[in-house]
């Protein structure tokens, strides 16, 4: 009995940790894939660790990372020394709750603390703007900047706020472990309060400091919620990265930069943990002590054995600091501009190449949706000059005055875009918007896995794939569905219409025809054979053609489908408009927009770049590009004119399309 | 004899509007040892710390030399102190504690015709120093461990050494041994005796233990709620006790009331009984103090008194009865065994009869009925520290 349920509990053991670490050892492991995917083995290889070290928006973020916790590590810890010294020296009912204030802030949800942190430097902010406008207006000595913006700055005061309750935290029972006596005693012996703060207290909370620091660098470096909220579009930290990266899909290079996160907070973990392990050892051997040997005593209680890795750590890091600012400052004062657009949706070079032509850095971020995007930009945390919206999208904002007009002559390359994109229905005068590339909406499906070839979106509804059919996850794309199938408007703002398209997708539901309801997965499972049919982007299509040998096809299906187009534009007032207006000329260019069609498989809309792009793949590769590949990517006039585009809906149907989406229960 | 070293004048603490110390008027003479005794809260620490710098009076002077040194911070006063729990540095070994204060001076450069430069004390005077104080404390060859691997009573000594090596005029020891288990405690009573002796400055002591204030202090000033309830030498206020809280806090005292019929006669129990106090208004009421000790048992037809004893505790050298006289119950130490029951006489010679004006006090002591609780509630005292006993958790 006594052994079965060792056993027993042996297993269970090991179930546990087979759950909490499975995951993370699947990614390391993939970390060293030689191929792309994510789900099948290909060999050994250093290669996407190469690979992230050149990538320069990985690799700013891991700056800003290192940078702003570094030294919201090294303020907070001040602070929070101090703060704790405070508490202590107040009487107990105060202390009570100022350590219960104390407390809450770590208890607290980081979506609250992030948010709450954002809408108050918004308000501070526009309160700022009146206060500067108005110290300006009543004098001419000096002159106050009247728009600050969510940033580094932001983000490192939201940081060091977050960081302090820590520090308090492990401060706090290391001063109360003290003799209270001890500092009168110093000052009895001749301190000033300052002299004994540094000859008594400090050596004696020193681990508390140094547990607190480290807990503060490893918050600090972990978080991605409050950074979110806080960070504006000028800085991006690594974890903010690789949440944008995973928007798109998640790529091996994403595996090799986690493990290295997880590996560094590891690493912090265990330095703690070992430390903390260490002095309760020590205290403990020396509480056994008084009957030990003097010789023991000595050996247990030597100061000398942990300096130098002290001072070094401490040089290090000064180091680490200096360095930081150094680069800090040698940017600081060079022409900006803050860029926001979609996960994996740039060739990288572009960026590095725009900045040594102009001398314009790019802050670039990415966003996880046009509905994110919008929110981002309405609550006043994005503090975007350039975005790159779809169609509907760009309506809704020049409705709600969120655009400013460009001035085209700063952007000549306007010209090369094909008429074709030009006057389209979200921008009918052209005043706002340079197209950035387009595509269409279709089915992808797998040869081997259905009868005959897919033709029409009955496909989507019909039992015949049940199980192995994937739909999209979000509302307006899964509908167009339904709305296409049932041979209606896109844009329909018919309440009949749009329940009949909710009741056919909710009738497959019922009748198990999805597997599931997804965005980026679609990838692993149509790229693993999971999956036989799915709605998705032609895009993402060819993507997944790179990476699996399931012979997997593309169909706009012949009721037709919805394409659109995502164009670049500028927020109103935004900070920086001339360098935007280069940024959009400079990615306008057709060499820009080969390289990006050629990266992210979507086509573009400058005419020259359309009709080289088969000779400029023909080049690189040194194969043919299959025209019927080139028609998926960048599909003929005749099939788009079989297409619709996205408009904006009015305030009544997005919400009916928001009602009829919870019902559908996804 | 001896002249006026420091003077509390006037001297009121408050905390919060609670009055802790309350018009304290008080001096100390140069090379006296003197202790500061009450129960926990009379304010004796509180006085301390007011003379150490580390709390400055709400009214009131202090004066060293004569001069008022209300504001000098404790760094600057001519007197070092012995905390409770003896506050140790505990990352640094016992040489470095006792040097800490000698590294902290800073004094006349001997070198400079003006005098103004300030330099530090060398490094050779300061390791001749420390030495000389180990020496004093025998502590020779323990230089390099650190506290937590000395023993209580090594660390009281060290405390005291660190306190010492700045040759201040003063020192000032807050319950030094309240830590310290009872043989270590008898121990150390003697060694902090000598050490004074030997040094030969003014040691100010707070305890709440009378047996250790009787066995060391030249001076004892007895406190109760932030007044001064009697200062005198261990005989005088054993012997003499001002009033029914001394002769109560000081040893065990049976108080009775009692009438002052004329000089050198009582009247207790309705009987007269011949005393050696005088001085009282005729038929003034008084409080009555007979110590244990001064009560022989006699056969019942030959005493004064005739009782019931109602408890015996053997104490090893003697046992303690609990005797009831008509509702009020004695203490009685006796080499005599008398069986829990049996009706006893008592005899006072006159010299053990101690008589006291009546005070605010009067009534509230020197009854044994609740004789084991009140035992227990001094052994609590002991474990207590005072005003900030609050914070300690």
């Amino acid at each position: 009995m006594k052994k079965r349920n060792s056993t027993f509990n042996r297993v269970f053991t090991f179930l546990v940790f087979l759950f909490l670490y499975a995951p993370i050892l699947l990614l390391i492991v993939f970390s060293f894939n030689a191929g792309e995917s994510s789900t099948v083995w290909q060999g050994f290889s250093f290669h996407w660790y190469r690979e992230l070290f050149q990538d320069r928006l990985i690799m700013r973020s891991v700056y800003t990372t290192l940078l702003v916790s570094l030294l919201a590590t090294i303020i907070a810890t001040f602070a929070g020394t101090f703060a704790a010294i405070g508490f202590y020296s107040l009487r107990r009912r105060q202390r009570h709750l100022l350590t219960t204030v104390n407390n809450i802030p770590m208890m607290n949800a980081d979506i609250v603390t992030g948010v709450a942190m954002c809408l108050f430097f918004v308000a501070f902010f526009s309160g700022w703007s009146s206060f500067a406008t108005w110290v300006n207006g009543i004098q001419s000595v000096f002159e106050l900047p009247t728009r600050l913006t969510l940033g580094f700055g932001t983000l490192l005061i939201a940081h060091i706020s977050f960081n302090i309750p820590y520090v308090i935290l492990s401060v706090s029972p290391k001063l109360r472990q003290m003799d209270k006596n001890l500092v009168d005693a110093a000052m009895d012996l001749g301190c000033t309060w300052f002299q004994a703060f540094w000859k008594v207290i400090l050596p004696e909370i020193k681990p508390g400091i140094v547990s607190g620091a480290l807990t503060a660098f490893t918050m600090s470096v972990d978080d991605f919620i409050i950074s979110y909220f806080t960070a504006g579009s000028s800085s991006s930290t690594l974890a903010m990265t690789i949440y944008g990266m995973t928007k798109k899909r998640v790529t091996p290079e994403i595996n090799a930069i986690s493990t290295l996160l997880f590996i560094t907070v590891l690493a912090l973990l265990v330095i703690t943990n070992i430390r903390e392990a260490r002095m309760e050892q020590l205290e403990q051997r020396r509480r056994d002590l008084p009957t030990a040997t003097a010789a023991e005593a000595a050996k247990y209680s030597s100061p000398s054995s942990s300096r130098l890795p002290a001072m070094l750590g401490a040089g290090a890091a000064a180091a680490l600091v200096i360095c930081a600012i150094w680069v800090a400052g040698r940017n600081a004062g060079k022409p900006v501009v803050n860029v926001c657009s979609w996960g994996e949706y740039i060739d990288e070079t572009l960026i590095t190449q725009f900045e040594e032509e102009t001398g314009i850095m790019v802050n670039y971020q990415t966003a996880e949706s046009n509905e994110a995007l919008y929110s981002l930009l309405k609550s006043g945390a994005g503090d975007y000059d350039v975005v790159v919206p779809s169609d509907y999208m760009i309506s809704q904002l020049i409705e709600e005055d969120m655009l400013e007009e460009l001035n085209y002559d700063n952007i000549p390359n306007f010209a090369l875009v094909s008429d074709r994109f030009k006057n389209l229905p979200y921008d009918p005068d052209n005043r706002y918007t340079v197209p950035y590339a387009w595509g269409t909406i279709g089915i992808i499906y797998n040869a081997d896995m259905v009868d005959e070839p897919i033709t029409s979106w009955d496909a989507m509804f019909s039992t015949e794939n049940a199980g192995n059919v994937l739909m999209f996850r979000n509302s307006r794309d899964a509908m167009a569905t339904a709305l296409l199938k049932l041979g209606y408007s896109l844009n329909t703002t018919d309440e009949a219409e749009l329940r009949e398209a909710k009741e056919l997708l909710a009738q497959a539901k019922r009748d198990g025809v999805y597997q599931s309801f997804v965005m980026d997965e679609v990838y692993q499972k149509m790229e693993g054979g999971n999956a036989a049919i799915s709605a998705y982007y032609a895009g993402d299509y060819l993507s997944m053609l790179d990476n699996t040998d399931e012979p997997l096809e593309f169909v706009v299906p012949e009721e037709g489908s919805n394409w659109f187009v995502d164009a670049m534009c500028v927020l109103k007032d935004a900070p920086h408009k001339e360098e935007a207006e280069a940024w959009i000329n400079f990615i306008a260019s057709t060499e820009a927009n080969l390289a990006n069609m050629d990266y992210i498989w979507y086509a573009s809309p400058n005419e020259e770049a359309l009709e080289q792009y088969p000779a400029y793949y023909e080049e690189l590769y040194e194969e043919e590009l299959d025209p019927e590949i080139y028609e998926i990517m960048a599909a003929s006039q005749e099939t788009l004119d079989r297409c619709q585009m996205y408009l904006v809906l009015p305030y009544e149907t997005r919400s009916l399309y928001n009602k009829l989406w919870t019902e559908l229960g996804i | 004899m001896s002249k006026e070293l420091i003077r509390l004048r006037d001297v009121c603490m408050a905390f919060d509007d609670e009055l802790v110390l309350d018009h304290l008027n008080l001096y100390f003479n140069d090379k006296e040892f003197l202790t500061l005794l009450g129960p926990s809260g009379c304010g004796k620490s509180t006085t301390l710390r007011i003379i150490g710098g580390f709390m400055t009076p709400t009214s009131g002077d202090v004066l060293f030399d004569g001069v008022r040194i209300n504001d000098v911070p404790p760094y600057q006063r001519q007197i070092n102190t012995v905390f409770q729990k003896y506050a140790l540095f505990p990352h640094l070994n016992v040489f470095e504690n006792i040097a800490f204060g000698l590294r902290m001076q800073r004094r006349p450069d001997p070198n400079d015709p003006t005098g103004k430069k300030l330099v530090k004390i060398p490094e050779e005077e300061i390791r001749q120093r420390v030495m000389e104080m180990l020496e004093v404390i025998s502590l020779k060859g323990f230089e390099h461990r650190k506290p937590d691997a000395l023993s209580g009573g090594q660390q009281q000594r060290v405390a005291i050494a660190r306190a010492l090596v700045n040759r201040p005029k003063v020192l000032l020891l807050d319950e030094p041994l309240a830590a310290l288990d009872l043989k270590l405690r008898k121990d150390m009573q003697i060694e902090l005796k000598r050490i004074q002796q030997q040094v030969g400055i003014t040691f100010i002591y707070v305890t709440h233990d009378q047996e250790e204030a009787l066995t060391m202090s030249d001076t004892i000033v007895v406190m109760d709620k932030g007044s001064i309830q009697q200062i005198g030498t261990p005989e005088d206020i054993y012997n003499e006790p001002k009033n029914a809280f001394v002769a109560d806090f000081i040893g065990e005292s049976n108080i009775i009331d009692g009438v002052m019929l004329r000089d050198n006669c009582v009247k207790m129990y309705g009987r007269e009984f011949p005393c050696l106090d005088g001085g009282f208004e005729p038929n003034e009421p008084v409080d009555v103090v007979i110590r244990p000790e001064d009560i022989d048992i006699v056969p019942k037809e030959q005493g004064q008194l005739v009782g019931t004893v109602t408890s015996v505790t053997f104490k090893g050298m003697q046992y303690d009865i609990i005797v009831d006289f008509r509702g009020f119950k004695w203490l009685i130490q006796t080499t005599d065994h008398c069986p829990e029951g049996s009706r006893i006489g008592i005899k006072i010679d006159p010299d053990g009869i101690h008589i006291m004006k009546k005070s605010k006090y009067s009534g509230m002591f020197g009854d044994y009925s609740s004789f084991s609780e009140e035992y227990d509630e001094l052994d609590d005292a002991s474990l207590l520290d005072e005003e900030e006993s609050e914070d300690e958790t």
